[in-house]
């Protein structure tokens, strides 16, 4: 899959130092329209490796790049209009209607004659369209990550072969909740050849949602996978757990229930 | 802009903030005129006709050099204050931030009190038409510092927390109002007397060229905030998502330093302290016409204004022919109406204000 063509983001021994901790050297490389989940233990370094690949912290060491060029040298607005993030955070200080904060993803777009439809689209692609004229500190959790989704889909609405990053949409959500935004964002990234990066805790959607696994430890790399039935005794080793695998059909990943290791 | 605003702001909104331009606008052309024509000397109607007479009467002279400047003093002041507290509100994320509570009046006061007194040598010995500027370039200059301050020191010893940023702001106000009291032990008696009328707030120091010069920079800042209204919506969403978004977060922000700094220097400058103005006329505008800064701006400047014209006229009328000094007014009416907002707010996000 990665390295076919020249990819479309490539960490190359990129570090960073949080305080005593640090992080890397990470050297990994997404392809356009390639779909990964991260994952690893609390506090492992899934959100910092996003946020290097995002271009919220640059690198100590090593290099960050989109299409060939160094995050650094892009100018913000020209690489808002290739790649959006999702935050793991909702808040919107202010009582904001629903439909101003969609429309913020496209703030680097502007002027833009097509606004009004995009936001539209984007909020029924999220399934959002009924929080329309809301106001956005008014709603759920829940519909908050809906509204949200629907922001940085507006965002790469109509560019082609984007980045879509994302840190830790669904924690917190209702499972039915968590399947559906899952699938409009599989479904969104599909339609338009956008890459997909993902934190992601459940397992089983790594594995059923994904093509590949990124895993983080104590702040390095653990392992890059495919995610399929191979993957799964590395992901036991990750979290330290025993993993049964519960076969789902023949054309399906298998899923995997952790417990406890047995005491040796 | 006004169709596309129309599309997609939701609720009726927009139709709302139309009227409220109107409605506003109409109540401060009455509160303008009010001011005009009450007061310790009588102005009839007759007297507004020979305004522009080379033989005016008396009472049109009043009219002319004191009431008008004063009435259109207060108004741009009351307007740069409001627009600065919803430029200070936007750039902090929080609706209780304010040139005044973070401190920026102050370092303004305390660049005026040092300009005063321990400095008096140096102004006094500049060339005359340089003099009267003395007083605003230094305003600016300690209401640009206590900016900096303000963004590094809080960003460095509590990154990312409201409470950091106002108390932060809290000491800084200390800091300054300290150097303003030493300003105050070691001025003479001309200087003290100078100094009090800057502390307490008024607007009896109005010419035309103040008026001037100030409705400009107004003009301006209008401008700016105008262009950076979508930016500033963007900033509520948080730093990170921002930048995420393609705002440029660390220009966005000294732009905004650069215009708020100017709004609160030139008010305090000619017209010293005057709180509240610029908590609450965001705040109201918000209430009731949304929280988006691209009609917010414009509006919180209106209510500015308005609300500084009708404290002025209450501060000239309620011991006439004496007055009460407006900045007394406002503190009054403001703490009071802060305190009902700081419920408002803690209630909104459940006591995590």
């Amino acid at each position: 899959m990665a390295g076919t063509s020249s990819p479309l983001l490539r960490l190359d021994g990129a570090t960073v130092a949080l305080g005593a901790r640090h992080f890397g050297p990470f050297t990994l490389s997404l392809a356009a329209g390639e779909r990964v989940a991260i994952l690893g233990p609390s506090g492992a370094g899934k959100s910092t490796l996003l946020r290097l690949m995002a271009g919220e912290r640059a690198p100590q060491r090593g290099g960050v790049a989109l299409d060939g060029i160094a995050l650094a040298r892009w100018r913000t607005a020209a690489l808002a209009r290739r790649r959006a993030v999702l935050p793991q955070s909702h808040a919107v200080a202010f009582a904001m209607p629903v439909e101003l904060v969609v429309q913020l993803g496209r703030f680097a777009l502007e002027p833009d004659r097509e606004r009004g439809r995009i936001v539209g689209a984007a909020l029924a692609a999220a399934q959002a369209a009924h929080l329309a004229g809301r106001r956005f500190d008014t709603l759920s959790g829940g519909e908050q990550a809906r509204v949200q989704l629907a922001r940085t889909m507006a965002q790469l609405w109509d560019v082609q072969g984007g980045a879509l990053l994302v840190d830790e949409p669904l924690a917190a959500l209702d499972p039915g909740l968590q399947l559906e935004l899952l699938e409009a964002m599989t479904r969104f990234a599909a339609e338009r050849g956008h890459a997909l990066v993902a934190i992601v805790h459940d397992l089983n959607q790594a594995l059923a949602g994904f093509q590949r696994l990124w895993l983080v430890r104590d702040g390095a790399l653990a392992g890059d996978l495919r995610a399929d039935a191979a993957a799964v005794p590395a992901l036991a080793q990750l979290f330290g757990v025993e993993l049964v695998r519960v076969d789902l059909g023949a054309e399906r990943p298998p899923g995997v229930v952790a417990r406890r290791p047995a005491m040796a | 802009m006004a169709s596309e605003a129309l599309a997609w702001d939701g609720g009726g909104a927009p139709a709302r903030a139309q009227r409220l331009v109107l409605v506003l606008a109409g109540l401060l052309a009455a509160a303008l005129a009010l001011a005009a024509s009450t007061g310790a000397v009588p102005v009839r109607a007759a007297d507004w006709a020979t305004l522009f007479d080379a033989q005016r009467s008396g009472s049109a002279h009043v009219l002319w050099e004191l009431r008008l400047p004063r009435a259109l003093l207060a108004a741009a002041v009351g307007a740069a204050l409001g627009l600065a507290g919803a430029m200070t509100q936007g750039l902090f994320r929080n609706p209780l931030a304010d040139p005044g509570l973070l401190g920026i009046t102050s370092g303004a006061v305390c660049a005026v009190a040092l300009t005063l007194t321990v400095f008096a040598g140096i102004a006094s010995g500049l060339p005359l038409p340089w003099r009267p500027w003395a007083l605003p370039l230094a305003a600016y200059a300690g209401a640009l510092l206590v900016c900096f301050l303000l963004e590094r020191v809080a960003r460095w010893l509590t990154p990312g927390s409201v409470a950091g940023l106002l108390l932060t702001g809290l000491a800084l106000n200390a800091l300054a109002m300290a150097v303003v009291g030493l300003c105050t032990y070691l001025a003479d008696d001309e200087q003290l007397r100078s100094l009090t009328f800057w502390t307490l707030g008024s607007l009896a120091g109005a010419s035309w060229t103040v008026v001037t010069v100030l409705l400009l920079a107004l003009a301006a800042a209008l401008l700016a905030g105008r262009r950076l209204a979508s930016a500033l919506n963007a900033l509520a969403l948080g730093e990170a998502a921002a930048q995420h978004v393609g705002v440029d977060v660390a220009r966005l922000r000294t732009r905004l330093v650069v215009v708020v700094a100017l709004l609160a220097a030139l008010a305090v400058a000619w017209c010293g302290l005057i709180g509240f103005i610029g908590l609450m006329a965001p705040h109201l505008v918000r209430g009731m016409a949304g929280a988006d800064q691209r009609r917010v701006m414009p509006l919180a400047a209106l209510a500015g204004a308005l609300l500084l014209v009708l404290a002025d006229t209450g501060a000239r009328l309620v011991a006439m022919p004496a007055e009460v000094p407006v900045g007394i007014l406002t503190a009054l009416i403001g703490a009071p109406a802060f305190l009902l907002l700081l419920r408002g707010v803690a209630r909104q996000q459940g006591g995590q204000a």
